[in-house]
């Protein structure tokens, strides 16, 4: 995309949220300061952002190597996901398929939400509302720490998990999943 | 006070985006006027100071993502039957025709981007994707629906490969919570601790940071 002229004082008014971006950013880098006479802050009573459902996010670590395998911590992944390893079997030609990471987020409705089993490969997700047939309408974008693989705007139902085969890592291979949880 | 039409020519005034005919008027405007002028005095030192502190270009905000939209509807647009009304003429025919896919194709070339479309499953129930943008022209991606599986599945071919030496740890994140005031996201585990916070940065990139590894 063509990049625009960064400055017009006609365009002042939207650079604020720039601006508001950079500070946000400066005070997460910044340090915390703890004690020495710093009272203690209390945090603002706030109302929890509208939600339109729920999605479970997991990274998985398929391999041929029972050595590599064995050594990946697992989690212990919810029943109702407990599948999911079978499943991928079907689709990933690999011997062990394991859950390595996993993340359940609501789906905000008016924020952007993101699924991250871990810091490596995350999901962001923007909500555009029920999907008429069923399922929930999608923006998702799948990022590796600052690049982003892959933007896609997808109706995920709760019947039919997402599967993203992720970049080959180990001798084997990463995968991401996405399921929208039922009733959510 | 001033009123908005003034306004209106301070900021032409001050983006050069005035005549010669137009600013030879408003400088004789601003001598005559010496509140005006120090208000513009004041503007400008404001917006020089503005462009020392921010870089020339910004990429345009959620570029692909508008982009992505558009094309959408324009998708949505071929695959309803032309409706065209009786008065429209040939010309109206010829424009509904030809004007979205050119237009789609118009928008793919701008991107730059690898696009794809999944066929529609034959299930309503099924996940279902619309369509793909992959910046890296290195990735090819593909879609398809997996009886077997009952699953929808996104192949990436080409991405380049996670570093073996690189230490990749999960996390087990129960809940996130969204601060509206910062628009950033506070990751919890099982045990309700705060694993990580996650916002964008001006750019819209992602900025994670971790407390420390989750498990």
């Amino acid at each position: 995309m063509k990049p625009v002229p960064a400055f017009s004082m006609l365009s002042l008014i939207r650079r604020s949220t720039l601006l508001a971006g950079l500070a946000l950013l400066a005070s997460l880098s910044a340090p915390v300061a703890h004690g020495q006479g710093s009272p203690p802050v209390q945090p603002l009573p706030s109302k929890k952002p509208d939600t339109d459902a729920k999605v479970w996010g997991a990274l998985v670590f398929a391999s041929n190597d029972p050595k590599e395998a064995a050594s990946m911590p697992k989690v212990d992944v919810p029943a109702e996901f407990a599948d999911i390893p079978q499943r991928l079997g079907k689709v990933f030609p690999y011997k062990h398929i394991d859950v390595i990471g996993q993340h359940l987020q609501d789906v905000f409705r008016e924020y952007e939400s993101w699924v991250v089993p871990t810091k490596d490969l995350f999901l962001k997700v923007d909500s555009k509302g029920p999907a008429k047939e069923g399922g929930m309408n999608l923006h998702l974008q799948f990022w590796r720490d600052q690049q982003v693989i892959v933007k896609t705007d997808a109706v995920l139902t709760a019947e039919t998990p997402l599967f993203i085969a992720g970049p080959k890592w180990r001798g084997g291979q990463l995968l991401f999943v996405l399921v929208l949880q039922k009733g959510s | 006070m001033k009123t908005p039409p003034e306004d209106h020519d301070l900021l032409r005034w001050l983006d050069g985006e005035m005549s010669a005919a137009e600013r030879e008027r408003f400088d004789a405007r601003l001598a005559a006027d010496p509140a005006l002028k120090a208000e513009a005095g004041m503007m400008q030192r404001l917006s020089a100071d503005l462009r020392t502190h921010l870089p020339a270009e910004l990429p345009v905000p959620y570029g692909d993502f508008f982009n992505s939209q558009i094309q959408r509807r324009l998708s949505q647009e071929q695959e309803q039957p032309a409706q065209v009304p009786a008065a429209a003429g040939w010309l109206g025919w010829l424009r509904l025709q030809w004007l979205a896919p050119l237009g789609l194709a118009a928008v793919v070339i701008a991107a730059g981007l690898t696009t794809l479309k999944q066929g529609a499953p034959a299930g309503g129930s099924d996940t279902y994707v619309h369509s793909i943008y992959v910046p890296n022209t290195a990735v090819h991606a593909s879609t398809y629906h997996s009886m077997d599986a009952k699953a929808t599945v996104l192949m990436l071919d080409g991405l380049e490969e996670m570093p073996a030496d690189r230490k990749i740890v999960g996390f087990n994140i129960t809940r996130g919570e969204m601060d509206e005031a910062v628009a950033a996201t506070t990751l919890f585990d099982a045990e309700d601790n705060a694993v990580a916070v996650i916002s964008k940065d001006a750019r819209s990139q992602p900025v994670l940071l971790t407390s420390s590894p989750a498990r």
